[in-house]
């Protein structure tokens, strides 16, 4: 098993009406909610806490990109992963994640080859590129894409850093949406031909063929945990069958809420609040930035309006914004795993094993949890449950979807002229 | 009502339109708006004077191609080999918000080809001091308030029906959906294409018609236009909003036939 320290970078102190006082959390929250000097704490706090994740020996740490959004305070996630990098080069354990760029935003494309190449060598050959088609409201509402366009420039974009990625000439670039005389960024990727390309998506065919037939991971990352990972991981791995891949978990990552305590009862004292700000505030978007027109396929839509008007279930969003969720069901819902470390431990071993899932995207910070109680969460995870699991998958072999890194090399000491 | 016959016109390799077309007389190309191209009192009652041709917009009906046709410039380019096909050397052309910001366009790109331009409350240009408020960010009731003004009339009720069947329901939503998806591609984010730049070469006698009350885009708009092209006369109907050939379709009707009866002689310079 492969575990990452992932992080959102919410702010921590919204207005406790925020909910009822503003329509979103996302696209159009007010900006003067945002105190610069209390960001400043969060984002150093946020950052001494993945820091903390490498001294625990996490297999990763993981950032992403949100635009207009209070609660992923990471437009630019390569930003925070320059930071991080410092300290993963002399990490034997820890790889870094980024989950991550937004393909059809950057322009031109050769961006994400030339930072995530920067990434990689300052690193030590360390990195995982993530490559989203990013949200709806990133992408088309607050980046202003055109959705009928997004996918296009995606799959575009996405060929191109590849083949800059893999190409050791100077090549020309005559796309649709990219012209490009010179292709040739500097410094090129520490890993070669490229670093491993992780592929987080929704449940659409297309994704699951795209990830499956050039080797990528595909990880499912929603807030609402592993039953709901279940749905959407089974129909990938009938796929995959189909397909003729091979069944090698590494191929599939979950996110999942993850929170430890000394006991059961403690866990829900320390933590109900926190996961109650995330699901309640971080999760409170209009409904009319939901989804653009043409952000889904016409073939993902089917599928999906279906469901949608079938039968009475509640989806899991709504069933937390009526508050009618207590820490129970939140728990057998999957949202959340959470106790003492042994139930942790019984918890994630019964779901790895059935969801084939070979990454696990920990979100080991919630909404508001202040800076000691993550610090405790992550110790806990990693000292006391994490060994307990890793050797779930271990028969598997994960070098096609994780890196391998390069020891550093000794550095050379002044040496003092006679 | 009359039934239109639906033929499928193939322009090049690519794109392929389904024209609806009805009715005898002089002919009178319709562009339909964001909510797609439905056969109705107004394109009946138009097809008792014209002969009517309305084209689904690629990417909506059996109108296929959208993802071939890059931009705007390449739109108005298949609407031409269309007339083409259909053997119209120029024709009166009637376009109703997103159909008359692509009239408008047409009328502007090659004079020669639209004989006299009816634009029915025209997407295309847009104000800062008066934002046509984000048509793709609203829910479909938002929508169907700001785009009619009697909510108990036919058209509102029209817009608020949904089929109780579950499979026809998700048929509709996703006609509707793609209706969304074609015009958003020529519309996103924001409906200012750069007609500004173009409009004044729009040198056809062109009516202009707008409700009272519009409420997505106000009349504003409607002097707006009128102020940049040329040869326009503005006509605001008094109880209407942004459906107005819907809302008011008699009084609209008879104003586009007075319109087309007029020669060139009837303006001035």
């Amino acid at each position: 098993m492969k575990f990452i320290a992932f992080h959102f970078m919410p702010y921590r102190e919204l207005p406790s009406d925020f909910e009822e006082k503003y329509p979103s959390v996302w696209v159009t929250p007010p900006k003067t909610l945002f105190d610069p000097e209390r960001g400043h704490r969060m984002y150093h706090d946020y950052l001494d806490e993945l820091e903390y994740a490498i001294d625990l020996g996490f297999d990763g740490v993981g950032v992403n990109e949100h635009h207009s959004n209070a609660y992923g305070m990471m437009p630019s996630p390569n930003l925070m992963a320059s930071i991080l990098s410092r300290k993963i080069r002399k990490s034997d354990k820890t790889s870094l994640l980024i989950l991550g760029n937004s393909l059809a935003s950057y322009n031109p494309p050769v961006r994400v080859a030339e930072e995530m190449a920067m990434l990689d060598v300052l690193s030590g050959g360390k990195l995982i590129a993530g490559f989203p088609v990013g949200t709806s409201m990133d992408q088309n509402y607050a980046y202003g894409i055109n959705p009928a366009e997004l996918r296009e420039r995606y799959y575009e974009a996405h060929d191109l850093i590849m083949k800059a990625w893999k190409s050791d000439d100077v090549f020309m670039w005559n796309g649709k949406y990219n012209q490009l005389r010179y292709v040739n960024p500097w410094p090129r990727t520490a890993q070669r031909p490229h670093p491993p390309v992780w592929i987080p998506g929704g449940g659409s065919v297309e994704t699951y063929d795209f990830c499956i037939e050039n080797q990528y991971s595909f990880s499912f990352l929603s807030y609402f945990g592993h039953k709901y990972a279940n749905k959407v991981l089974g129909p990938f791995w009938e796929r995959n069958d189909e397909l003729g891949g091979d069944r090698n978990p590494y191929k599939t990552g979950i996110c999942q809420f993850i929170f430890v305590s000394e006991t059961d009862e403690r866990a829900q004292i320390e933590y109900e609040e926190h996961i109650r700000y995330f699901f309640s505030k971080c999760m409170h978007t209009d409904r009319r930035f939901a989804e653009a027109p043409g952000y889904r396929t016409v073939k993902s839509l089917r599928a999906g309006l279906r469901s949608q008007f079938d039968g009475t279930k509640k989806r899991p969003g709504d069933m937390l914004k009526d508050g009618t969720m207590t820490w129970q069901d939140l728990i057998d819902e999957g949202f959340i795993i959470a106790g003492s470390p042994a139930t942790v431990r019984d918890r994630l071993r019964d779901v790895l094993q059935t969801l084939r899932a070979g990454n696990v995207v920990c979100l080991l910070h919630a909404g508001s949890m202040p800076h000691w109680l993550t610090l405790k969460n992550m110790q806990l995870f990693a000292e006391e449950v994490m060994p307990y699991v890793k050797d779930i998958h271990s028969e598997w072999d994960h070098s096609q979807y994780w890196p391998k890194g390069f020891s550093e090399e000794k550095v050379q000491e002044a040496v003092t002229q006679p | 009502m009359a039934q239109p016959i639906s033929k499928i016109i193939k322009i090049n390799e690519n794109v392929s339109f389904e024209v609806k077309i009805a009715g005898q007389g002089e002919p009178v190309v319709f562009l339909h708006n964001l909510g797609g191209l439905k056969w109705n009192q107004f394109l009946d009652e138009l097809s008792n004077h014209y002969q009517v041709y309305a084209p689904h917009l690629p990417g909506t009906g059996a109108s296929t191609g959208l993802e071939t046709i890059r931009d705007l410039w390449d739109l108005i380019l298949c609407y031409y080999d269309l007339f083409d096909e259909l053997g119209l050397e120029s024709a009166h052309v009637i376009g109703h918000s997103l159909g008359g910001m692509i009239a408008a366009e047409l009328a502007a790109t090659d004079q020669s080809r639209v004989k006299q331009l009816v634009a029915i409350a025209p997407a295309g240009l847009f104000r800062e001091d008066h934002p046509i408020p984000d048509m793709f960010a609203m829910l479909p009731e938002e929508l169907n308030r700001l785009v009619v003004l009697d909510q108990d009339s036919p058209a509102a009720q029209m817009m608020r029906y949904v089929p109780e069947d579950l499979d026809e329901r998700t048929e509709m939503m996703i006609e509707r959906i793609q209706n969304q998806v074609a015009a958003a591609k020529f519309l996103w984010p924001i409906p200012d294409k750069g007609l500004k730049s173009r409009i004044h070469r729009i040198k056809a006698q062109t009516l202009l018609v707008w409700g009272k009350q519009d409420g997505l885009i106000p009349v504003v708009y409607g002097e707006e236009f009128h102020r940049r092209i040329a040869h326009s006369e503005l006509k605001i109907i008094e109880s209407a909003s942004h459906l107005v050939d819907v809302e008011q379709t008699e009084e609209v009707i008879s104003l586009i036939r007075d319109f087309l009866k007029t020669s060139d002689i009837a303006f001035t310079l």
